[in-house]
């Protein structure tokens, strides 16, 4: 088949665009958690900003990734070409379902649990770490989840700004209209994107407490 | 069902399908009386002619296709409106389809009846060839290759050559004294460039221009989206860019294009291509469109795609405006 003879002909190249391409969805989701998570306990402290806050990430949802990348370009610092734009761009791609999902998760704690654990004497930030995240933590990695899976498909776009990974060979596919080649990018990106819902499903299973 | 019985003789491999299409009723009244695979079947083949006829031209409807610019939309625009007043026909539009070769493929498979394309472009991405001769034997060559191959015809050209822009900061060519591509590579080592997919990957794109000028760069091009690397550019973020020289960005954002001093890139003429059998039933259509020849110059398409792209002009009014002045 031409796509099997087309990575034996690329091999190095095919596993250095693998290695772009994973390196910017680890990188681009986990800035995401490191802002989405804590964003979201403080949209449940303050009820108030939650519409205008998951408002805004719904908005940066709708964004064209070209359109996106115009406006990072004259950027001073998040800005320019190359992989640092492009994750930026993932990023805040990634930020809505991180948010959201870690908003939903505890804000649906039984209020109950939570009267409970105050009346134990437990301090704010006690009830976050031993009550609230353990019993969101279900909700919030299926967030996390779904944020990766989708920036695996997404990180494809990474190509348009010069920053590599498979979608470099779904652009020349499409550039020079060679199934082969929009194959070969786009086949590794969706069994990348099967392996991490699947190991992230793995993780949910082991480390949740149901 | 009715697209599917509506059918006119252009689509006889649709023609099978259509004919099933008449037995849904009696397929249904079958499915009434008792659940029938042959019932079933039927129906679903019957979807099939309706999709397949759906998809296929209508006799006396033109369908114009353009690839994903301004300048190509534009010019498919102005085709559509041109058909439009002389003929009575009615066209639909199918702009912005991808790049050259979905608007090839989508031609040569009936979907669309007529596009702009550019000489150099079939020369060397779709027929494949290298280097090319002079500028009127590459518009023979394409025009006798694509009606033997895919019975498609070449129109009279526009009259404007909208080749590559070998483009950098115009502070950045008047410091240097860069007038030409051959001066480029005197700088070049010291350079970053930034170009898009298809020219990174073409017979007549970077490699080859490289190889013809002795370009090297001071890092690989960076390979990204062509309508990026203009803003980068003027944003410093890289040096060298490769536009379409009749592009009206160029001059907005203060870029100048580099001279082909050694005549590297083939003339890229634009012309409607039309499929034979469209001028055969609508022999109307080439006389329409034949009047538009050598009415756009370089000037003109540049100021063209300067209204629609720096002034954000409807492309429907630009066309509509220009035709009422250029093609009374």
């Amino acid at each position: 088949m031409n796509l099997v003879r087309f990575y034996l002909d690329n091999t190095r190249e095919v596993v250095g665009l693998v290695g772009q391409h994973l390196l910017l969805v680890l990188v681009s989701t986990a800035i995401a958690v490191a802002i989405g998570v804590p964003v979201g306990i403080l949209l449940t402290r303050r009820p108030a900003w939650r519409g205008p806050v998951l408002g805004l990430a719904n908005v940066f949802q709708t964004i064209p990734s070209l359109a996106m990348f115009g406006f990072l370009i004259p950027l001073p610092f998040l800005g320019g070409i190359g992989a640092r734009t492009a994750i930026v761009a993932l990023v805040v791609y990634a930020l809505l379902p991180i948010v959201r999902n870690t908003y939903v998760g505890i804000s649906g704690i039984d209020p109950a649990v939570r009267e409970a654990a105050r009346g134990m004497g437990m301090t704010d930030g006690e009830l976050l770490r031993i009550v609230e995240l353990p019993l969101s933590a279900g909700v919030i990695l299926a967030g996390i989840r779904v944020a990766t899976v989708v920036g695996v498909g997404t990180a494809t776009i990474a190509a348009a700004i010069g920053a590599g990974g498979l979608g470099v060979y779904i652009f020349r596919g499409v550039a020079v209209v060679d199934n082969t080649l929009i194959l070969a990018g786009a086949v590794p990106a969706a069994l990348l994107a099967l392996g991490a819902d699947g190991l992230l499903g793995m993780l949910e299973r082991r480390f949740v407490w149901r | 069902m009715a697209i599917g019985l509506g059918l006119g003789s252009s689509c006889p491999w649709a023609e099978a399908p259509a004919r099933l299409a008449r037995a849904p009723l009696r397929a249904l009244r079958v499915r009434r009386a008792g659940p029938s695979g042959h019932g079933k079947r039927r129906i679903g083949l019957a979807l099939i002619g309706v999709i397949l006829a759906s998809s296929c031209s209508h006799p006396n409807r033109i369908v114009v296709g353009a690839k994903n610019f301004t300048e190509s939309d534009l010019l498919a625009e102005i085709a559509a409106q041109q058909i439009e007043r002389r003929t009575g026909l009615t066209v639909e539009r199918k702009l912005h389809l991808g790049g050259t070769f979905v608007c090839h493929s989508a031609i040569t498979a009936g979907q669309i009846d007529l596009y702009v394309e550019y000489t150099g472009t079939a020369y060397t991405a779709v027929l494949k060839h290298g280097a090319g001769p002079a500028a009127d034997s590459v518009r023979q060559a394409v025009a006798r290759e694509y009606r033997q191959r895919w019975n498609l015809i070449w129109l009279e050209p526009f009259g404007f050559n909208n080749t590559f822009a070998i483009a950098v900061r115009q502070a950045d060519a008047e410091r240097l004294g860069l007038h030409t591509i051959g001066d480029l590579a005197r700088v070049a080592p010291r350079w970053h460039a930034g170009f898009g997919y298809e020219f990174l990957n073409r017979a007549d794109g970077f490699p080859g221009l490289a190889a013809a000028y002795g370009l090297h760069f001071a890092s690989p091009p960076t390979a990204m989206d062509l309508g990026l690397t203009y803003r980068a550019l003027a944003d410093g973020k890289i040096d060298v860019i490769a536009g379409n020289s009749t592009d009206g960005q160029l001059a907005a954002l203060h870029l100048v294009a580099l001279v082909d001093d050694r005549h590297y890139f083939p003339p890229y003429e634009a012309a409607p291509v039309v499929r034979h059998a469209v001028l055969e039933q609508h022999p109307e259509v080439g006389r329409a469109l034949l009047e538009l020849r050598g009415k756009i110059d370089d000037d003109e398409m540049r100021r063209l795609n300067a209204m629609a792209d720096i002034e954000h002009k409807d492309l429907h009014a630009i066309a509509h405006e220009w035709l009422a002045r250029a093609v009374p």
